[in-house]
């Protein structure tokens, strides 16, 4: 009976999203652990030569690549711990009463629609050194003393993409973190309620650990998305002043201009296996927690 | 004081708070839609003033300067493209998986939930593209962007279709329907909202994809309104009133079709991702 019933649905189905798929995504995967042991270059495209880990000792040698490894780790971790505070906080309040707040669930969302191209370029704008909107704020503090010129500062630069980051994808997290507020029934608030629990005891014992799912989901995508940062980075810096915040994803392009594909190959692989394993790593860690409830 | 005034006071609060943060959205934008009718020297204030003259020819001239006419309709091109194809074969792709449990099956979940994880290697997908004769061509840029969204679609779709009840399914074959009509005819409209979700989803990314064009074409003949935004700014970059008028061409068509279908966005995006 189960057999007769499977060929309602044919496996043909699905043949031409795996076709695609397979060739124009998990092909070049594949291909990728292979060339990265390669000397693959623009000029002999179709003769790459097998040379071992030279690309891997060379890049674990390379100063900027290293320094794009560590810019790229930090911008990962930052950026998920402040959206996830951000977006939980919005999600706490909005979940309330309070006036405006479907307005206010429209419009924190909207950067998330929003291209980086868009809203990096906006940006460039919004932390100039000459009138841009940051330095006119802290003017109107009273804190000229830090008007700065934001992008072009070593040490300031990769904050200012930090916060694009977060401005932009905060919304995106609590609009999750709501559909998980919602998702918790109400008798659990009563019940405390009896029992004489405070706001925060509310807080820790019911909303945070039934949110386990909402998080394990805003931290994961967060985390693969700060890794594979790329056009806010290439819009507003280049990776530059210096290579202060190059990251994986811009210095791939960089060896990818200079025609060293075998290199920018390796790196993408280097990219590949972080992701892959910092990624299991938090469902591993997150998945746990919602089992134990 | 009393609990009641208490509970208003705070919500009073909140609501101030909630009104600070919209204000850290609100400026950079209102600064660029303003800045956008202003002449050059006040544009380049940044500042929320309105223009003491309205310039709605910066956006007649960034239209005929910025090539803005081919983009759009290039970019129109690819969005449709990859939408109609992303939804098509990928409803299809979860209607089997979600209701088949084989070892095909199996491995087709996970070799999408995979994708859903892995960055693309981006140099040979060049090679991939190189090899097949697509490195610039519309084709081989939509069938990269294809296959990138496909793994969201074919999760948020399939979680869909494991609650549409099979006695619809098995009422239509008895009834002598192929798999492809009873498909088409009975489970697909039954799919309209969530396929109204990843409608917009799809649509959103595909207009808004940046590296993929970048990397794959090289003639700005085929440009799409990202590129053409990100190349304009590097020419105009001292004129920032065309700068913003091109900003805000670009965001528009995004912007207005998320107000629009804003109930499809918000809760498809992140249906998903809770119940997952």
């Amino acid at each position: 009976m189960e057999k007769r019933k499977n060929k309602f649905y044919p496996n043909y189905f699905t043949f031409p999203a795996i076709l695609i798929f397979t060739i124009f995504f998990a092909l070049p995967i594949i291909a990728g652990f292979v060339l990265s042991f390669t000397d693959w270059n623009m000029k002999r495209l179709y003769e790459p030569h097998f040379n071992g880990l030279k690309n891997f000792t060379y890049l674990f040698q390379d100063e900027y690549f290293l320094l794009a490894l560590k810019n790229t780790f930090i911008f990962a971790i930052l950026t998920t711990v402040l959206i996830v505070v951000l977006g939980l906080l919005l999600a706490l309040v909005l979940n309330n009463a309070v006036k405006g707040k479907s307005f206010f669930r429209t419009l924190f969302y909207l950067p998330a629609v929003l291209s980086f191209i868009v809203i990096g370029i906006m940006f460039t704008s919004v932390f100039k050194m000459n009138n841009g909107v940051f330095n006119q704020f802290l003017t109107m503090l009273g804190m000229e003393g830090l008007v700065n010129d934001w992008l072009g500062n070593k040490t300031t630069a990769m904050g200012c993409i930090i916060f694009v980051q977060v401005w932009k994808w905060s919304g995106f997290a609590m609009a999750i973190f709501l559909a998980g507020l919602q998702g918790i029934s109400k008798d659990y608030y009563e019940a405390a309620l009896i029992d004489g629990a405070n706001k925060w005891q509310q807080f820790k014992s019911i909303t945070f650990p039934l949110l386990a799912p909402a998080f394990t989901v805003v931290v994961t995508m967060n985390t693969i998305g700060g890794f594979k940062v790329f056009e806010q980075v290439y819009v507003m810096t280049g990776g530059g002043p210096g290579n202060a915040t190059q990251v994986l994803s811009t210095y791939i392009y960089k060896a990818f201009s200079k025609g060293t594909l075998g290199r920018s190959t390796a790196m993408g692989l280097v990219l590949f296996l972080m992701i892959a394993v910092i990624s299991e790593i938090i469902n591993r860690m997150l998945r746990k927690r919602e089992v134990d409830l | 004081m009393n609990a009641k005034t208490k509970k208003i006071m705070s919500s009073g609060i909140l609501t101030l708070l909630m009104a600070v943060i919209s204000l850290v959205i609100i400026i950079p934008l209102l600064v660029m839609i303003l800045g956008s009718f202003k002449n050059p020297t006040e544009a380049q204030l940044f500042n929320l003033h309105l223009p003491t003259e309205w310039h709605f020819e910066n956006y007649s001239y960034v239209i005929q300067k910025g090539g803005i006419g081919l983009a759009f309709i290039n970019s129109l091109i690819i969005t449709v493209v990859v939408t109609v194809f992303v939804l098509i074969s990928g409803s299809l792709c979860a209607f089997v998986v979600s209701r088949k449990n084989t070892r095909y099956t199996n491995f087709v979940y996970n070799l999408f939930l995979l994708g859903m994880i892995c960055p693309i290697q981006i140099v040979t997908t060049f090679g991939v593209l190189k090899s097949l004769n697509l490195v610039g061509t519309f084709l081989g840029v939509m069938a990269v962007e294809s296959a990138l969204q496909l793994p969201w679609t074919i999760f948020t779709l399939s979680g869909f279709i494991k609650n549409v009840p099979r006695d619809l399914d098995e009422a239509a074959f008895i009834d002598g329907a192929s798999p492809a009509r009873m498909f088409f005819t009975i489970i697909m409209p039954l799919m309209k909202p969530i396929l109204a979700t990843a409608l917009v989803t799809t649509a959103m990314y595909a207009w808004n994809e940046f590296m993929i064009p970048m990397y794959f074409f090289n003639s700005s003949s085929k440009w799409t309104m990202p590129l053409t935004v990100y190349n304009f700014f590097g020419q105009y970059a001292s004129n920032w009133n065309y700068v913003f008028a091109d900003l805000v061409l670009t965001a528009l068509p995004i912007a207005i079709l998320y107000l629009c279908c804003q109930k499809y966005v918000i809760s498809g995006q992140t249906a998903g991702a809770v119940k997952g």
